[in-house]
């Protein structure tokens, strides 16, 4: 079943709000014991997190050209 | 510290979320579920909750009811994608829920971590905020205050008037918490929309309404419906957009692009201008008849050099803020917070709260001080007094003629030539005097 549009916004915030805390932690990290290893592991979640992002806002696009497409097909009567 | 019961079931955010808050130095329960999560309300006391609305097997709301049953003064925080949730959850738990709203930072959690259990900011410093928001003791700030609680009574519009860095937004958000309205305080600036678009963001537009006008959008009068709208920098919007905003603000009705339904519009409106009101008249920034709509109450706004007693108690309220953060404890030494009191502050509170960042970053770890520049200077601003320089009773003509010289190279670097044009000297006459200073200065060796 294709997902609601507000479905797919939800997805897409819950990578951002991964990144937003992951950043902190990796400012945190830095700051408090210059700790790079666990900064490294951080950094890589925070890139698996973006792909994640890049991907939902991919089928957002998608779900939403379809709407679209739809309305148009809508209005032209037979 | 804090003992904080988190429940969200996306593992990845409650992971790095829980290992954050414990190194801040809180206690941290997390849970991914609301079966999880009602058995650790049982077993454990909790002074916060953090919770996310929709979970594999319930809703956080039903968390809170298991914490309500077992807690009490509990502060609870609800996660939500957007702020829309807040009136719906509001008219069903009360008004002493919290939001955090994702992304969520550091300074969400903090703000929220940092309210005790009667609602009000428990700071270690123990600095009284007005409103939620505004903080000084001095006269000036005193009328100030005086001055939201009177206008909070009336639905009249207000503009607030002050210079850059004063606190515009802290004061309009004051005036929204003071009119204990039940809509939000949605804030924009005028002057970060181009043409083409500030009235779709003012007004809203219908599906279709133009090109990439893709769904429909509400504008920011119905987004601020029974709040607040802070209209920033409004005298940066463009004379010709002015009449539509005037229509709005007379007929207190809005149209959205390409709709045909009239909205009803109720809420105040608060604007902010840094131009002082003679230059708002004389350089026609805003047409007379929408100055006098939004001006009902106007408000001046004190620039931080009309209220230095109030600069011991922000430093410390920033450096509590940073402490926070950090969680650690630097403080600042007596001779820099003179040093800090005796600075004009030409960006005033901005400016302040910058410089201090600076200095806590590069704070003396030893001591456990923070450590301010050399010189504090606004790249914004050309004026610094310190201690050395200005007119002194008991000073020679020729004492201040020097130091004035010596400044203008200074803020200058050293340039003799626009030196001189500034001073309204001839470059001769520079020379001449720079020369008899270091004959001088030979002389007295």
């Amino acid at each position: 079943m294709k997902r609601s549009t507000s479905a797919l916004i939800h997805d897409v915030r819950n990578p951002l709000n991964t990144i937003s805390i992951n950043a902190e932690l990796g400012k945190l990290t830095l700051m408090k014991n210059g700790d790079i290893n666990k900064a490294l592991q951080i950094f890589d979640v925070i890139l698996a997190e973006c792909r994640l992002c890049s991907k939902k806002i991919t089928e957002l696009k998608e779900s939403l050209q379809d709407d679209s497409a739809k309305d148009v097909l809508k209005d032209v009567k037979p | 510290m804090a003992n904080i019961l988190l429940v969200d079931d996306d593992t990845k955010f409650l992971n790095a979320t829980t290992e954050l808050l414990r190194m801040l130095g809180h206690t941290v329960h997390g849970a991914s579920s609301v079966g999880e999560a009602k058995s650790m309300a049982v077993a454990s006391r909790y002074t916060h909750a953090i919770l996310d609305l929709i979970l594999p097997d319930g809703s956080g709301l039903h968390v809170l009811d298991a914490l309500n049953a077992e807690h009490h003064n509990l502060q609870v925080a609800l996660v939500t994608g957007h702020a829309s949730i807040k009136s719906f959850v509001m008219n069903l738990y009360g008004p002493n829920i919290k939001y955090l709203i994702k992304p969520i930072d550091l300074e969400q959690l903090n703000a929220f971590l940092a309210t005790s259990s009667d609602g009000s900011s428990s700071r270690e410093s123990g600095i009284k905020k007005h409103f939620g928001h505004l903080v000084g003791e001095s006269p000036v700030m005193q009328k100030l205050y005086e001055m939201i609680e009177r206008v909070s009574q009336t639905q009249a519009n207000v503009m607030l008037v002050g210079e850059s860095g004063a606190g515009k937004e802290e004061v309009a958000a004051s005036i929204h918490v003071a009119s204990q309205v039940r809509g939000n305080f949605v804030p924009i600036n005028c002057g970060a929309f181009s043409t083409e678009l500030i009235n779709s963001e003012l007004f809203g537009h219908e599906k279709g309404a133009f090109t990439g006008a893709i769904s429909r959008k509400p504008g920011v009068f119905e987004l601020a419906q029974d709040g607040t709208l802070f209209l920033d920098e409004i005298t940066e919007m463009p004379i010709d957009l002015q009449p539509n905003l005037l229509r709005v603000l007379e007929s207190r009705k809005v149209i959205r692009l390409g709709g045909t339904a009239q909205l009803d519009v109720n809420c105040r409106v608060v604007s902010a201008t840094n131009r002082p009101e003679h230059e708002i008249a004389r350089d026609k920034k805003l047409r007379e008849d929408l100055y006098f709509r939004l001006a009902v109450f106007p408000i001046h706004i004190p620039p931080l050099r009309t209220r230095r007693d109030d600069i011991p108690l922000l430093v410390e309220h920033f450096l509590t803020d940073l402490n926070l953060q950090y969680n650690a404890k630097i403080g600042i030494r007596e001779e820099d917070l003179e040093r800090l009191c005796q600075y004009d502050w030409p960006g005033n509170v901005r400016e302040l709260r910058h410089c201090l960042h600076r200095a806590y970053i590069m704070a003396d770890q030893a001591t456990g001080k923070i450590r301010l520049p050399e010189r504090i200077q606004s790249p914004f601003s050309r004026v610094e007094t310190t201690q050395s320089n200005g007119i002194h009773f008991g000073k020679t003509v020729e004492d201040v003629e020097r130091e004035l010289i010596q400044t203008t190279l200074e803020h200058l670097d050293g340039d003799k030539k626009k030196a001189a044009e500034m001073l309204g000297i001839s470059l001769k006459t520079l020379y001449n005097r720079l020369n008899s200073y270091t004959a001088s200065n030979s002389y007295s060796e």
